[in-house]
């Protein structure tokens, strides 16, 4: 899992070819004591994807910034889990298994190049 | 509304009558006068009233007539009082009113008292009407509402029953009493759709209709689902501990429901003859409602392993303080089962939508009468005789009795 220095998490909406390289196509917000964080990453891994965590409680500089950013993007009381595929925000634990039972989120995945299979 | 009675009466005059002084006389002469007929007729029953015929009325009638005389005979008494207080004019009529109500009523030596007599017994016919119409209208509510409340106490016995029986429970909470009530209104609303898509599919109506039952269903499982998300917020382990269920159901019990890819697995045998697509649509769901229950799953025993962690934490420095991180980590308890019967909830959304409407009936045919046979076994093992002498016995006829419960095709059966 690897940890993210940038602040700017906006350019996320940009995808480029470096945001699609395998270990950026999907990117997760998560924070360490969250049991549906814990919840939403054992999805993806058990579908063999390998995603980016970012684990907010442990960003001292701008993990607070980047919650408080995510609750406004999301409209909810609470920030995390939230994942983006490709660049594009997918949403929190709902909009991802709506997406995945509606059989809309492996298309996505290996369209971003996180799945093979 | 029966309060307002004398007061009706005390308007009718003040409309009536034109000269100012007479109007808050005549309201408190009427008002007495009322109350004692209040009084006179009050030991009778509402109902016996209500139930009597017209001949009765009538009699209520002409004791009305009465009173108005008596009324008016009255009036004469104040207006004498106030000849000193009004004018000239009005002396002279109230004198023509004494002398004629001397001579008894109903003369017609003064036209305009005649009028103005006859107007106000009108209107206090026309008031009294409409108070036994209002008060016909208000027994009829409170008839209407006490059938109703005696559904409701049926529901709430019917769910304490149900309550009880399962695993003796004592005290529901307020809000997981409700839920229950709303859940066995829920069940019954499933036996009405469920006897729907059978006709409709026996009578093999058209694409169109039938698309409008099977739409219903998917709508009554959204509903159960709101309502759980509502109950959730108040009584949390009521739901996650399975206790509004059958305890046959609760056997499968997942995250406070039935567990999506068991329901897939049931289904699968019984949904033929499929598409090749469709078969294929079918086994993905099967596989992403797997890959999903386990993720949940494995977030839920986080959540429990933090739970253990925090109340058995060594020595307790901060009872309190500890008691209150527990509390919190609680509450992530209703967001799993908000997500497990989200889960729930697109399982059948994508069913619907994977199947044609035809094969869309059968299914949530096939899936109503599966929990209906869940819940009849457990009642049916609930009032089993304990002997086990008897045991053999009781094995065939629990079989036999549940076909007779369940008539439809027997073939479902196999399975079980």
């Amino acid at each position: 899992m690897n940890y993210q220095t940038e602040s700017s998490w906006g350019s996320y909406n940009m995808p480029t070819r470096k945001r699609l390289a395998s270990e950026n196509a999907v990117v997760i917000f998560s924070i360490s004591t969250c049991c549906m964080c814990h919840a939403i990453k054992r999805l993806f891994c058990g579908m063999g994807v390998n995603p980016t965590v970012h684990e907010l409680d442990q960003d001292p500089r701008t993990g607070k910034d980047m919650e408080a950013a995510l609750m406004r993007l999301l409209g909810s009381s609470s920030a995390v889990p939230v994942v983006f595929i490709g660049g594009k925000l997918v949403g929190s634990m709902d909009r991802v298994m709506a997406s995945h039972i509606n059989g809309t989120l492996v298309p996505l995945l290996k369209e971003a190049g996180a799945l093979w299979l | 509304m029966f309060p307002s009675w004398p007061m009706r009466f005390q308007t009718t005059p003040g409309g009536s009558s034109k000269s100012g002084g007479e109007s808050t006389d005549s309201g408190s002469a009427v008002n007495t006068l009322s109350s004692k007929a209040e009084a006179q007729f009050e030991p009778e029953s509402p109902i016996s009233r209500k139930a009597s015929n017209s001949s009765d009325q009538q009699a209520f009638d002409q004791k009305h007539l009465q009173l108005q005389q008596q009324q008016q005979q009255q009036l004469h008494q104040e207006m004498s009082n106030d000849i000193s207080r009004t004018g000239p004019s009005q002396n002279q009529s109230a004198a023509k009113a004494s002398q004629e109500k001397r001579n008894g009523a109903g003369s017609t030596s003064e036209k305009q008292l005649d009028a103005k007599t006859l107007r106000r017994l009108a209107q206090n016919r026309e008031a009294a009407r409409k108070s036994r119409l209002r008060k016909k209208a208000y027994v009829q509510q409170l008839e209407s509402s006490r059938i109703k409340l005696t559904q409701i106490e049926q529901d709430l016995q019917r769910a304490r029953a149900q309550g009880l029986f399962l695993a003796g429970c004592g005290n529901l909470s307020s809000g997981a009493a409700i839920f229950d009530m709303e859940y066995a209104r829920w069940i019954e609303e499933d036996h009405r759709l469920m006897a729907e898509l059978r006709t409709g599919l026996h009578a093999h109506l058209p694409d169109g209709d039938l698309r409008i039952i099977v739409d219903g269903y998917v709508c009554h499982y959204d509903e159960i689902f709101e309502l759980k998300g509502v109950a959730a917020k108040s009584d949390v382990f009521h739901l996650i501990t399975g206790q509004w269920m059958s305890p046959a159901e609760r056997c499968f019990l997942w995250i406070g429901g039935f567990r999506p890819s068991e329901l897939i697995t049931m289904l699968i045998g019984q949904l033929d003859p499929l598409t090749d697509q469709q078969l294929m649509g079918i086994s993905r769901l099967q596989h992403s409602t797997q890959q999903t229950e386990e993720a949940l799953s494995q977030g839920q025993e986080q959540l429990q392993q933090s739970l253990i962690d925090t109340i058995a934490a060594g020595p307790v420095i901060d009872g309190m303080q500890q008691m209150a991180v527990a509390l919190d980590k609680l509450g992530n308890l209703e967001g799993f089962i908000r997500q497990a019967d989200n889960l729930r909830r697109q399982t059948l959304h994508q069913l619907r939508h994977i199947l044609t409407v035809r094969q869309a009936a059968r299914c949530f045919l096939v899936i109503a009468e599966y929990y209906g046979r869940l819940r009849a076994l457990s009642s049916l093992w609930a009032s089993r005789p304990r002997e086990s002498l008897m045991s053999e016995d009781i094995s065939c006829q629990t079989t036999t009795d549940l076909q007779i419960v369940h008539q439809p095709s027997q073939n479902h059966f196999a399975n079980f």
